[in-house]
């Protein structure tokens, strides 16, 4: 298989043609494709400038990517809660978890009820890809937090913080008229800050 | 301006059918309102004696504010009592359980009222409408945002008077807009109403402040 091909987006569906040889390939190389496409789209959603096509690259949503990364933070999380929170663990992977997944429900049902006409789903998967940030910022304050004072630990928090919230309030005030375009896009600010705290101070 | 103005039927024509309500159709003309609506609606909502509120929602409730405001406070009671638990040295302990605590709280208490209220006014026979009540009670919740912002200060009257302040301020609003239902009613039937009503604010801003604002008796900072 030819996996050069994956960075331009028309040949996108010449990838749903190769399907049938998904069985007769190995584990190996499935899983690399996934992680390709993973990669690929996350480039397109952080990166405002891969963003030619106006999003319409999204239309291949997927969330195996959103669950990656809402894992990888609740497990960040939850790594250093028993010192940090009087929490448990599981009770910080629960949290974090349902908060991910029911926030991104919430801000796109808003976004819908709103007059927003747009696939639930995309909007999920964007949301998703867009929590990101908020990972590298977690995992930085988890393993040099406890070296820093309060107000450094703030300036990776920020600049994350308003990465994620940049990448996708584009999307999102694309979808509703433009008198209602703060009311869908004040949710989606609402939603990163809160990540954007926990991963602050646990 | 009468807050509960009546709706023609036929402005709502999606919410005809018995499981409507499940559609998201049917909930989308409560969400018409422009940003500067809402912050109007929310600055309109601090002063309980006033017509402005009432004036401004005339017709068309909004669930925006409601769902909102009660997230924005969750997060705020989330920051704000976590501040609270650090102390100066830097060790601190947090408590992550607070958002499932204040989501609990604000979403039964903003959400469960109306339901409650909406059941007991109508077997009472009054004609009271459910989704201005629901935006009556989700708008009463705003005078928590500046409260838990000045909650910041571990002072333990001050932060009795606020919520105090609070109970008083949402209370009064509440009932406020509902006077012209409740004037239809008979004497001691508004009183039952009333007493649901400072019960239910009572009980919350009470949790609200023995739950998240546990004041600290002794901070290390000797």
């Amino acid at each position: 298989m030819d996996y050069t091909n994956q960075k331009n987006p028309q040949n996108y569906s010449q990838m749903e043609d190769l399907k049938t040889l998904d069985l007769e390939e190995s584990v190996s190389e499935t899983i690399m494709r996934d992680l390709k496409m993973i990669a690929y789209k996350l480039k397109y959603v952080l990166i405002p400038k891969e963003q030619e096509d106006n999003g319409k690259e999204l239309r291949n949503w997927d969330l195996w990517g959103p669950l990656i990364f809402c894992l990888a933070l609740a497990m960040t999380l939850s790594f250093k809660a028993d010192s940090t929170t009087n929490s448990s663990k599981s009770d910080v992977f629960a949290i974090i978890f349902v908060l991910i997944w029911v926030g991104a429900f919430v801000v796109t049902l808003n976004a819908q009820l709103l007059g927003g006409k747009v696939s639930f789903f995309q909007s999920v998967c964007l949301l998703g890809y867009c929590v990101f940030p908020i990972n590298i910022e977690a995992i930085i304050i988890a393993f040099v937090g406890s070296y820093l004072p309060f107000v450094v630990k703030l300036i990776p928090v920020i600049i994350c913080f308003a990465w994620s919230a940049y990448s996708s309030v584009g999307f999102m005030a694309s979808l509703v008229p433009p008198h209602k375009k703060k009311l869908a896009v004040y949710p989606v600010f609402l939603f990163y800050l809160f990540l954007s705290w926990f991963s602050l101070i646990v | 301006m009468d807050f509960f103005q009546e709706e023609e039927e036929e402005e709502h024509p999606e919410q005809k059918g018995c499981c409507a309500f499940l559609t998201i159709k049917y909930y989308q003309p409560y969400f018409n309102v422009s940003e500067d609506d809402v912050i109007d609606r929310v600055k309109a909502s601090f002063l309980p004696f006033r017509k402005d509120f009432h004036e401004r929602v005339a017709g068309n409730p909004d669930l925006w504010g409601p769902l909102w405001i009660s997230a924005t406070i969750i997060f705020l009671i989330t920051a704000v009592a976590n501040i609270n638990q650090m102390n100066l040295e830097g060790q601190t302990t947090y408590s992550v359980a607070y958002v499932p605590q204040s989501a609990a709280l604000l979403y039964c208490i903003s959400f469960g009222t109306p339901v409650i209220l909406t059941l007991v006014m109508k077997i009472l026979g009054s004609d009271i409408r459910f989704f201005h009540t629901l935006c009556l009670y989700g708008y009463s919740m705003s005078i928590l945002m500046p409260i838990t912002i000045l909650c910041v200060i571990r002072n333990s009257i001050l932060q009795w008077c606020l919520v105090g302040y609070g109970m008083i301020s949402s209370s009064s609003f509440l009932i406020m807009g509902m006077r012209k239902i409740l004037g239809d009613l008979e004497q001691s039937k508004r009183y039952i109403i009333i007493g649901i009503v400072l019960a239910m604010q009572f009980s919350l801003y009470l949790l609200y402040k023995l739950v998240f604002f546990k004041v600290i008796e002794k901070n290390s900072t000797e």
